[in-house]
């Protein structure tokens, strides 16, 4: 086995760690930031104001953020793989400053590993642990990246090395070969199930999503549904012939509608995206009542903050807020229908929340009150 | 796969500046974190979650690495010299197909949600196995452009 030529090498060397670490680096950046975006909307406490505009936004940003985490799987498998053999190096470690670097890689290689599991699993609706997994995958994400930074302090000279010897490279034709078409296997298996998954947010590409665990065309009404009415509890209560929404909470004139009022009342259509943070996103042409419209209606004032709760007895996203920005943008509805059609029960029936630049979980489903603060 | 050493470039160790200065951007980071996981221990139990998070590191360096090592001994390595990298790109790719589908092989989502259509809507062998199919047609154009090369 000491033939060079039964015995492909280089794959272990620094130059694919460094090449491979790079783009894990950039890429598990891009998951942060975006992640870090998508808790900010997601949690009004922490006193960060999503902005109505761009209307895809979130969706872009919600979309990147779980491709890329997909992309990162064989990517990080193969990094994995090329510096494997350094777990077993003897001694482990030879000085202090070693032996620090050393220590900190094993939260960044579990942590890595953590967050790409618990991603996964997540946009699958699989939940083989006991923890809350938004607020589990965020406080990780956070151990990953400090994580990160002290690789990347502890390594930027053997990488600035490994990514710049590469004309007078010494070895053989056959082990630069064996290395391209190793990083060239890593990069291209990241490629292929990003082409056959992207699709549930990216449209061109809905037909190729095979490995997605969403259609953005499939499910009631032709797009899907995170929580149906059913599992939700609400099904007697969004049926209900005594059902009204009320506008309520720091206003002039409190307001009560039936169905039949709102449809009465002014409607306005806009185009906009449905986001679920686990990636799948769709654009639909809803019509209905601008919020907007209701608030001046109620006497609000006019930078006025709004609390929507939906009829739904249980589930973590009964309620949600408007910022003022999105509250009084033209295109934020109470929806009545979506593409011309009722919207269906699964999808909110009688009234839904749909604002530009939301995560779906927020476009809260069977409103019952809009609280104005 | 293979298991020859790193190139005989000096081991320059880690870069001391670039370590503390890691450490003083990366410890605070990693704080954030811990912190906020143990001020929500009721959402992160925390046994549950060391065990996951451990366990998927020692599910990785003690099972995937090895079986990854014993495949390349045992198939890569005795297929001919042309065919190595194609075999090689092609069962990596293959297993992380199969990896990124599992859930959906394994119906989790659909049993989680059985009333929601729109959950894991389709035939996820199927899928994989197009997939797949598309993997192998690739790596077996890959080989015969290799051997048509190799020939002139």
């Amino acid at each position: 086995m000491n033939d060079p030529a039964l015995r492909p090498a280089g794959v272990h060397d620094e130059r694919v760690a460094a090449r491979l670490g790079v783009a894990l680096g950039v890429a598990f950046t891009v998951c942060f930031l975006t992640g870090l975006y998508s808790h900010l909307a997601q949690h009004p406490s922490l006193g960060f104001q999503l902005p109505a505009r761009p209307v895809g936004l979130y969706r872009v940003t919600q979309g990147v953020h779980v491709a890329t985490g997909i992309a990162c799987i064989p990517l990080l498998f193969a990094k994995l793989w090329t510096v494997y053999p350094q777990l077993f190096q003897w001694p482990p470690f030879h000085g202090l400053a070693h032996a620090i670097e050393r220590i900190m890689i094993f939260p960044l290689v579990a942590g890595s590993i953590f967050m790409l599991f618990t991603g996964l699993a997540n946009i699958h609706l699989w939940y083989p642990w006991r923890f809350n997994f938004p607020d589990t995958h965020f406080r990780t994400a956070w151990i990953v990246m400090g994580a990160l930074v002290v690789h990347i302090g502890a390594k930027v000279t053997v990488t600035r090395r490994a990514l710049r010897r590469t004309p007078a490279d010494p070895v053989a034709p056959e082990v630069v070969a064996d290395r391209r078409a190793f990083l060239a296997t890593a990069f291209g298996a990241s490629a292929l199930i990003t082409v056959f998954s992207v699709g549930e947010t990216f449209g061109p590409l809905t037909r190729l999503a095979l490995l997605a665990p969403r259609r953005p065309d499939t499910g009631t009404q032709g797009f899907p549904v995170n929580g149906t009415a059913k599992e939700t509890g609400v099904l007697s209560l969004a049926q209900s012939p005594d059902y009204r929404l009320r506008v309520e909470g720091n206003v002039r004139t409190p307001l009560s509608f039936s169905v039949d009022e709102l449809r009465a009342l002014p409607q306005h259509s806009a185009e906009l995206p449905i986001t679920c943070v686990e990636g799948w996103s769709v654009s639909r042409r809803w019509t209905g009542v601008p919020v907007r419209d209701l608030l001046r209606r109620a006497g609000a004032p006019p930078h006025a903050r709004v609390r929507v709760e939906s009829l739904q007895p249980y589930g973590s996203y009964t309620v949600s807020f408007l910022d003022s920005d999105q509250a009084h943008d033209a295109d934020t509805l109470l929806a009545l229908l979506v593409n011309g059609e009722l919207l269906a029960l699964d999808h909110g029936y009688p009234v839904r929340l749909i604002a530009p630049d939301r995560p779906g979980v927020l476009q809260t489903k069977w409103i019952g009150k809009v609280i104005v603060l | 796969m293979n298991d020859r050493a790193p190139e005989s470039v000096e081991d320059l160790g880690p870069n001391r500046v670039g370590l503390v200065v890691g450490l003083m951007l990366g410890v605070p980071l990693m704080t954030v974190g811990v912190l906020g996981l143990w001020q929500h221990m009721d959402a992160t139990p925390p046994a549950n979650y060391l065990r996951f998070f451990i366990g998927g590191d020692l599910l990785h360096d003690f099972l995937v690495a090895p079986v990854a090592a014993l495949v390349g001994v045992v198939i890569i390595r005795r297929a001919p010299a042309l065919v190595r990298g194609p075999l090689r790109a092609a069962l990596f790719t293959s297993a992380i197909v199969i990896a990124v589908a599992w859930p959906g092989l394994r119906g989790y989502g659909r049993a989680r949600a059985p009333d929601n259509i729109s959950v894991q809507p389709l035939n996820y062998a199927t899928a994989v196995l197009t997939v797949l199919a598309v993997v192998w047609v690739v790596t077996a154009v890959w080989v015969t452009v290799e051997v048509l090369r190799s020939r002139r």
